[in-house]
């Protein structure tokens, strides 16, 4: 890849030539698709192979050694930034690391270049995992500047413990590996060697966002709460993407300092990291090939244009802007912009989508929810003041309540987002007052929000596929069987038709489906429902209160907040009322409606008239 | 010559085509209301006449002036105000800051008028008057769609875009907000509102406009559409049932 760039030659050749087979697209997309895969093994050959077909001086070949190495950290960085959306300005940290477990290794230690190289791997995903934990607590800005503390103490560390790391002056000497007795001591045949490490990286980073933990890296990236709520461990996979961020720069490093020979504290410092952000938004953040091309057009341009040379960084910074101001998605977002208009999204056959499966089997009858006295404060605010409530297996029971009554704050608190101030939760006999939302998710506990929280940037099957991959979800773990499980879920609130469109190009109402959809895709014993009415029109309520009857007649739970009387009065078996935090009245609709106080607080004369 | 009128309006999200030609008029002093299923068009439509999106063809003209082509701080500022759907406050300014910042297209405004102005929201939403200090934020998702449509009103518009106003309020506040849309009215404002709330809406509406997949499907009275039993049944909630809820 890197070479393409540089070269200018004509690569990108072979590519155009496949499109002529495009006229079979629509009968055979498998021929298609193979065609497509052996041009870009064909394409990816012949750029590994360019530094044997033309005559190149070594000081070229230094540059896209660069590049190459460069690059794999570069990809480390379209994991941690592009795909779970948390800022790292230490990638040259990891790169560092991985540099000098090479360098210290092979030249003082005498180890093997690859026991090196493994342990340099080893070195910088274990400290990618310690800077990932740190995000349990912060992110955005935050995160930005631990990252950046932590690349100054590294830096620092280089420099000082000149004992340990041979100081400023670096490390000198590092040896080329060998391999089966073949030595990689030319340039060219190194440069081979790094292509091929670059292309696995890329390939990895390429595969990743399509499985269960790439799937959940994106829905962090959207929105971490609902992802979450919908039962990702997101802390597990934030540190999941930083260790495999720090594995990928401590790859590259490795291979940079032995392919440079020699290595010193200012090539791994804080610009460096700078220079990887840039090049990863430069080129797109969203996507392996945007990553490798932001890093060739990088180390590329200031070669041709070498009279900035004092104003590199000045140069780097315009382009960050530029680029945030102008191509939010980077170069290769813009490219894909372009191709995804000739895409045509493969038509879903939905006669062959199987009907969801949502049966709970309802013979406990005990309460499926108990909560004792519950309690939620915010400073002297007492949002949620001591509830006492049980919700009955298999029925809808519906929280109704003047606007800031705290009916969302308890939602809240019964799903974990917020911590109880007092008071105890139970669910299905279990005291659940203080796990996480993910574990109540993986207990059987699914939620829509108020004001909608889906993952915008991502289609709505993928959406419906995170609800589906919450732990102990009985549908089963593959993709194949997520898949199914999300096309079902789909099916079921009638939105399989546009399961490829991107979520934010949804209306409202529709948006709101596939978030119910998410839920139910989980499997859910329990099914809390913040106003799902809203937006839609009376057909479309009417639909909705069909739909939970559906829901409740296969032995699921509904907690369900909402404002149209009408379908609280059509679906509910009971009714809470809510009034500054503290109940005012419970039982059945009839009863409920008719109080008098749940007149005067909530529903108003004319309300009255009607009912 | 109308207040507003749209011509043949077409318009895209990136390749899905979200108008297909629309054309209606709201003439001075009325009510409109916009009815149709979800993505029928009807935000768009209103999203097109505000300016936050350009309109791909087609003309609209406000008080006789075209402004397809105008941004929408210039719209704003020629007394057409939009209240988005989807409660769009500043969380980090309290509820008083935020119906006073509704006033900013109108230039400086005397001390007293301003607080007079924001009393009369008080007396619309007594619940804001509660919150006056609190920051947007802290606001329940009601209490921040009452806020929002609070400072649309303070822009005192010749023409007020309301994009589902009743989203997430409670049935006494919906019918206060609706008394407050007639009240508008009787002041000199002429109102476009998109409600899925038909009944609600068709009771202050003196005329609607039923859209399908980005056309219009009808036009007519209250009654008329009331009356026309294909609209009833596939946008208004189907036959007796809806008058009885």
């Amino acid at each position: 890849m890197t070479n393409v760039s540089a070269s200018n030659k004509p690569v990108p050749a072979p590519e155009r030539s496949t499109n002529p087979l495009d006229p079979t697209r629509p009968r055979a997309p498998n021929r298609r698709r193979a065609g497509r895969i052996i041009a870009l093994i064909v394409i990816a050959t012949l750029i590994a192979l360019i530094p044997f077909i033309f005559k190149l001086s070594p000081y070229v070949l230094n540059i896209f050694m660069q590049a190459a190495t460069y690059a794999i950290a570069v990809l480390g960085m379209t994991v941690v930034l592009g795909y779970t959306g948390q800022i790292n300005l230490a990638q040259a940290t990891f790169f560092g690391l991985g540099a000098y477990a090479v360098g210290l290794g092979t030249v003082v230690l005498g180890l093997n270049f690859w026991l090196a190289l493994v342990m340099g791997i080893g070195v910088a995903a274990l400290a990618g995992f310690v800077l990932g934990l740190t995000t349990l607590r912060l992110g955005g800005h935050y995160l930005a500047m631990i990252t950046i503390s932590f690349q100054q103490i590294f830096n620092l560390v280089l420099v000082n413990w000149s004992g340990v790391t041979q100081g400023p002056d670096g490390v000198s000497g590092i040896a080329r590996p060998s391999l089966f007795g073949l030595r990689f001591s030319d340039d060219r045949a190194y440069l081979l060697l790094c292509t091929v490490f670059l292309y696995a990286a890329m390939y990895f980073v390429w595969w990743l966002p399509q499985t269960r933990t790439g799937r959940a890296m994106r829905a962090i990236r959207e929105n971490e709460l609902a992802a979450e709520v919908t039962g990702i461990d997101t802390l597990r996979v934030k540190v999941i993407a930083f260790t495999l961020s720090s594995a990928l720069g401590g790859i590259g490093g490795a291979l940079f300092a032995s392919g440079f020979a020699y290595i010193s504290p200012d090539n791994f410092d804080f610009s460096r990291s700078v220079e990887f952000l840039t090049m990863v938004l430069l080129g797109g953040a969203q996507s392996a090939f945007g990553g490798v091309l932001g890093t060739s057009l990088l180390i590329v341009l200031p070669e041709w244009l070498r009279f900035l040379k004092e104003i590199y960084l000045a140069v780097y910074g315009l382009a960050v802007i530029l680029i945030m101001v102008f191509l939010p998605t980077g170069i290769w977002g813009l490219i894909r912009a372009r191709l995804d208009r000739y895409k045509k999204p493969t038509p879903v056959d939905i006669s062959a989508i199987a009907t969801l499966d949502l049966d709970i089997p309802v013979t406990d009858p005990s309460p499926i929810l108990s909560l004792e006295n519950l309690e939620k404060h915010f400073g002297g605010v007492k949002a949620v003041d001591g509830i006492t409530l049980e919700v009955m297996r298999g029925t809808v029971h519906t929280l109704i309540g003047p606007n800031g009554s705290g009916k969302t704050t308890m939602l809240n608190v019964l799903n974990g987002i917020y911590k109880a101030t007092g008071g105890n939760i139970k669910f299905d006999g279990v005291d659940i007052t203080h796990t996480k939302p993910h574990e109540r998710a993986g207990l059987g506990i699914g939620r829509t929000f108020q004001n909608i929280r889906l993952f915008p940037l991502m289609s709505v099957i993928e959406n419906v596929m995170v609800g589906a991959q919450r732990a102990n979800n009985p549908v089963g773990d593959g993709q194949l069987a997520l898949r199914e499980r999300a096309l079902s879920a789909l099916k079921f609130v009638d939105m399989a038709d546009h399961a490829e469109r991107m979520v934010k190009n949804l209306p409202y109402g529709h948006q709101r489906l596939v978030e119910i959809a998410r839920a139910l895709a989980g499997h859910p014993s329990f099914l809390l429902l913040d106003e799902p009415a809203a937006g839609l029109n009376q057909t479309e309520k009417q639909k909705l209160g069909e739909l939970l009857k559906r829901l409740k007649g296969h032995g699921l739970t509904v907690f369900l907040i909402e404002h149209d009387i009408g379908l609280v009065e059509q679906v509910s078996d009971t009714i809470t009322v809510l009034n500054f935090g503290k109940k005012i009245a419970e039982g059945e609709p009839a009863y409920v409606l008719r109080h008098p106080d749940v007149m005067a607080a909530y529903l108003g004369e004319t309300a009255h008239a009607n009912a | 010559m109308p207040m507003l009128e749209l011509r043949n309006v077409q318009s895209h999200y990136g390749n899905v085509q979200a108008l297909k030609g629309v054309s209606l008029h709201v003439e001075r002093g009325e009510i409109v209301t916009l009815l149709g299923a979800n993505g029928a068009g009807k935000s768009t439509t209103l999203r097109n006449i505000s300016g936050l999106i350009p309109p791909s063809s087609g003309d609209i003209f406000f008080d006789g002036k075209p402004i397809n082509r105008i941004s929408p701080e210039k719209i704003v500022r020629m007394g057409l105000a939009h209240v988005p759907e989807g409660r769009r406050i500043f969380p980090g300014l309290t509820v008083k800051e935020n119906i006073m910042i509704g006033t900013t297209a109108r230039g400086r405004l005397q001390r007293r008028q301003m607080e007079a102005e924001v009393e009369e929201m008080y007396g619309i939403f007594p619940d804001l008057r509660r919150l006056s200090d609190a920051l947007g934020w802290s606001l329940s998702g009601g209490q921040q769609q009452m806020l929002a449509v609070a400072r649309g009103l303070m822009s005192k518009p010749k023409l007020l875009l309301l994009d589902e106003p009743s989203l997430g309020l409670a049935p006494i506040i919906v019918q206060q907000l609706f008394a407050t849309i007639r009240s508008i009215r009787s002041h000199g404002t002429t109102v476009l509102l998109v409600e899925q709330n038909a009944n609600m809406a068709l009771s202050v509406a003196d005329r609607g406009y039923v859209l399908a997949t980005g056309n219009v499907l009808v036009e007519g009275t209250p009654a008329q559409l009331l009356g026309n039993e294909e609209v009833r049944a596939a946008y208004l909630g189907g036959g007796k049932r809806a008058l009885a809820d």
